[in-house]
């Protein structure tokens, strides 16, 4: 059974830590330890020292046997596990230790073969390039050779043909003079003799040169093998530098104005110090390379730099060389790296709110484009209290974003702009309350003949009449109507705002579609519902209109302050005297798109709207 | 004061109940019919009102004008009287349609045989409401008027009479100022004698002249092809002008159809145009309750 097992190999174990076990105090240990009832019974690890596998642990469970000898000592339980429990963790201790020199003995191993793998290389490819040079010598060397073999050898060759040919003329020459001197015809011996002696002398006065053309020798020039010599001293010799590489931007490690380059030497070479190269990418590259941006180096010890001085939201093109005293290392390859943008510029008068939503808009602040927007919120908390609650829109593509928000709260709301480099700083921010609605009005809308106060909230029409020359139209103005439109109210829901005018200012007030006609006036059309105060001198005339009707209506009390509750899921725009709290008209209207605030001013007078208040009870009905 | 159940019917998630009793005004058994919304079984509601024009009982309003999704909706208890006494045998009333029977024109007669019983502004003023209000689960400061035709009048006047006293008055196609009307002047001379000058007391257009209390925002709708405003006996103009003048809250209305006078036109031919100036008027009254 496994007790025996355990015990051997507990007994094994313990040999290590201390020799000297009494054997009967240990089966009696163990004895004891199995009477502890435990819930669920014991798990008792062992593991197997003398193999060569790596530790590994097995759990063994036992059951609880009944103790086989009744002895005294089974029953003192207590002073027998405090024993046991200490040396069993010692153990589990060194074991864990073990296993991580194990480990760490494995990463060294590697690490040696990985080290000596490259050093095995680099040797063989040095000596390599020794024998190869070596044996391209011998291949010259010995072509050279064969060649002045071949060349004596054949002016030798010319020679023996010469001597040949000369051993031949003169073997001519004496057989015909042996003819002539055997032939009978003595007059015929005396016509040519003469001319034969004469061939004999001038043949004998001929200086045979009998010396050899070339000569028995060859020549040995010495062998140049300096370069040979010097390789293999540079064996010895530190190398340059393999080309580092240069690491890939990293992100949020550049600023507006900064990068911060990192690069590796992926080898054993000593490096005194790096060249950072970088030049910026233009758009347009010029034909002409003169023209060409100019390169910028810094010098560094570390293997980290942070450049400064840079335009935004630009890219560069960095590279590095290593540097020893060896020479140079190749350059690295280039890396594409972008500075941060610069922040953008949230447009104030751009912006709208109302309970659930706030609409921001704003300028790039970047003359290039970039990647998108974060769009940043924090709670300012209701009324006055500080808290910290942010909350960030990412991958926001253009310069605008609607915002959901809670009513009744007020928020700094900021926006960055994001490029591969990371985010720009955080703009200026701009605080939006989500009491009521709040809209600026457009004035790229206005009629001409309307100004409008410094905070924007006041239009007047004035008393003198502007001659039309000096009236500057543009697409998007009124041209009959003397209106403005406010910007868009692009969230469902209820909406309420206030108008005050004057006793006697003739107006138009209401909503209408953002391509209601510029040319026609507010309500005479189907894209426009106003209420219309019409002064006679007798008294004051309203009229409810949109497509230029309008119910027939009375009301005795002049609304000096016109309440409009606009409610897009219920299909409603109403109207109420603010301050008699009085209900006036309700058009029923089933909008079919976002609309804008619309006012106008029939008369020369003034028309200043009230918003970002929350919409009375009564309005609410 | 007893009440006896004389019909109940579930309508627009409610109950739609007539009762009797006996008026200590009227010296007579006088029925009146309430709406009691859903949200009259677990909370006190506020009432609204509803007085009828010429020849009305209170079944018409109830039976015609739809009013009671807008007051279950909105839980608000309809409470609409009838517009005269009933079986006091009086010789002359049911002589003419525009005087006697179903003509009280909600004025307390000082003349015989009429004074005994014919005190409607008292019945609607004192009597009805603490009755209601001790029957049924009503929140007593939350009361509106409203009314059509001589009931119009009548809501006027009420609201005119008692500053204070109703959160919200509207009326369709009232009788804006009896004294200066043929129906007007023969009622009021029936029942309140030669002196003009007692007539003043439950003419709209002279009370609002001399008004004098917390702001009372008044609604009226008015059917512009309406044969009864054409033979003047409605008048709309004149009050309008008096309101303008003493800066009295009105929005009037006219509408491009006509409803007439009579009852039965009114819910027969309109039925949205009654619907929606319940729907307004109720409307009206819900703001006020806001307060």
């Amino acid at each position: 059974m496994e007790l025996d097992d355990i015990r051997g190999g507990r007994l094994d174990v313990i040999s290590e830590e201390g020799e000297h076990q009494d054997i009967s105090r240990e089966s009696s240990t163990m004895e004891a330890c199995y009477v502890v009832p435990e819930p669920g019974g014991r798990t008792f690890q062992r593991f197997s020292v003398n193999t060569n596998e790596s530790l590994r642990f097995e759990p063994c469970e036992d059951s609880c046997p009944s103790p086989t000898a009744a002895e005294d000592d089974v029953f003192e339980k207590g002073e027998f596990e405090g024993e046991i429990i200490p040396v069993r963790n010692q153990l589990q201790g060194k074991v864990a230790e073990m296993e991580n020199f194990a480990g760490h003995l494995e990463e060294i191993f590697l690490t040696v073969e990985e080290n000596f793998g490259r050093q095995e290389q680099h040797l063989e490819q040095h000596y390599n390039d020794v024998l190869q040079t070596l044996s391209q010598r011998y291949d010259e060397r010995a072509t050279g050779l064969q060649e002045e073999k071949k060349s004596k050898l054949e002016s030798l060759y010319g020679q023996l043909l010469v001597c040949g040919q000369a051993l031949d003329a003169s073997k001519v020459l004496i057989e015909t003079a042996q003819e002539i001197y055997r032939c009978q015809d003595k007059r015929l011996f005396l016509k040519t003799v003469m001319p034969i002696i004469k061939r004999v002398e001038e043949f004998a006065k001929e200086d045979i040169d009998l010396t050899l053309a070339t000569s028995l020798e060859f020549s040995t020039p010495l062998a140049d093998l300096t370069d040979v010599k010097t390789m293999m001293d540079s064996i010895n010799i530190v190398p340059a530098p393999s080309a580092p590489v240069i690491n890939p931007q990293l992100p949020n490690s550049a600023t507006q104005t900064s990068l911060h380059v990192c690069w590796s030497l992926f080898s054993d070479d000593t490096v005194e110090y790096y060249e950072l190269y970088y030049r910026p990418v233009l758009e347009d590259t010029p034909a002409d390379s003169t023209c060409a941006p100019q390169e910028s180096k810094v010098k560094v010890k570390e293997t980290h730099c942070t450049v400064t001085d840079l335009l935004p939201n630009a890219q560069y093109e960095l590279w590095v060389t290593a540097t020893n005293t060896t020479g140079i290392s190749p350059a690295s390859e280039k890396a594409l790296y972008m500075t941060v943008p610069s922040p953008p510029v949230i447009k104030q008068r751009e912006c709208s709110s109302c309970p659930e939503a706030a609409l921001i808009r704003w300028e790039s602040g970047n003359t290039n484009p970039v990647d998108s927007y974060t769009v940043e919120l924090s709670e300012t908390g209701t009324v006055g209290t500080e808290s910290n609650i942010t909350e960030s829109i990412v991958a926001v593509p253009t310069c605008q974003c609607l915002i959901q928000l809670q009513a009744g709260r007020q928020y700094f709301i900021s926006v960055r702009a994001v490029n591969i480099g990371g985010p720009s700083e955080r703009s200026d921010a701009i605080t939006i309350s989500t009491t009521g609605t709040f809209f600026y009005l457009l004035e790229d809308t206005a009629h001409p003949c309307l100004s409008m106060s410094e905070d924007g909230f006041t239009i007047f029409y004035g008393d003198e009449e502007l001659p039309i020359t000096a009236m500057a139209f543009e697409d998007n103005t009124f041209t009959r109507c003397v209106a403005i439109l406010g910007d868009l109210i692009p969230v469902r829901g209820r909406h309420y705002w206030e108008v005050e005018v004057d006793e006697d200012t003739e107006f138009r007030v209401g909503v209408a579609y953002e391509d209601t006609e510029r040319d026609s006036y507010l309500g005479a059309n189907s894209s426009s519902w106003c209420m219309r105060h019409i002064r006679t001198p007798s008294r004051h005339k309203y009229e409810f209109l949109h497509n230029g009707w309008s119910p027939d209506l009375r009301i005795t009390v002049h609304p000096v302050r016109i309440g409009v509750a606009l409610d897009y899921d219920r299909g409603t725009l109403s109207f109420f005297n603010a301050h008699l709290e009085q209900h006036l008209h309700t058009f029923r209207c089933h909008f079919q798109s976002y609309v804008h605030p619309c006012f106008s001013l029939d008369n020369p007078g003034a028309l200043t709207v009230h918003n970002g208040i929350a919409a009375p009870d009564y309005t609410v009905t | 004061m007893a009440l006896t159940q004389v019909s109940s019917n579930k309508c627009a998630g409610g109950f739609q109940k007539v009762f009797e009793h006996d008026s200590t005004e009227l010296k007579c058994k006088m029925k009146f019919a309430v709406f009691l919304p859903p949200k009259a079984e677990t909370g006190k509601c506020p009432v609204f009102y509803w007085l009828s024009g010429l020849t009305c009982t209170e079944q018409n309003f109830i039976t015609k004008a739809g009013s009671q999704l807008a007051a279950a909706e909105h839980g608000i208890i309809i409470v609409a009287p009838d517009t005269s006494p009933r079986g006091c045998s009086i010789e002359g009333e049911d002589e003419t349609w525009d005087f006697g029977t179903g003509a009280g024109f909600y004025v307390d007669a000082t003349q015989d045989p009429w004074k005994t019983n014919y005190r409607m502004y008292s019945y609607v003023t004192e009597e009805l409401p603490k009755l209601i209000n001790s029957n049924f689960p009503t929140d007593p400061d939350r009361m509106s008027i409203s009314g059509h035709s001589m009931g119009g009048h009548g809501a006027l006047i009420c609201a005119l009479k008692n500053p204070g006293k109703y959160k919200a008055v509207s009326a369709f196609a009232p009788i804006c100022n009896p004294m200066q009307c043929p129906w007007g002047q023969k009622a009021f001379s029936g029942y309140l004698g030669p002196d003009r000058s007692a007539w003043e007391a439950y003419d709209a257009t002279v009370l609002a002249g001399s008004y004098s209390g917390p702001q009372l925002d008044i609604l009226i709708d008015q059917g512009r092809d309406d044969q009864f405003l054409s033979a003047s006996q409605l008048l709309p103009d004149n009050l309008i002008s008096v309101c303008s003048e003493k800066k009295i809250p009105v929005v009037f209305r006219l509408q491009p159809v006509g409803p007439c006078s009579s009852s039965q036109c009114l819910a027969e031919e309109f039925p949205p145009l009654s619907f929606s100036f319940c729907h307004r008027t109720t409307r009206n009254f819900l703001r006020f309750l806001h307060d």
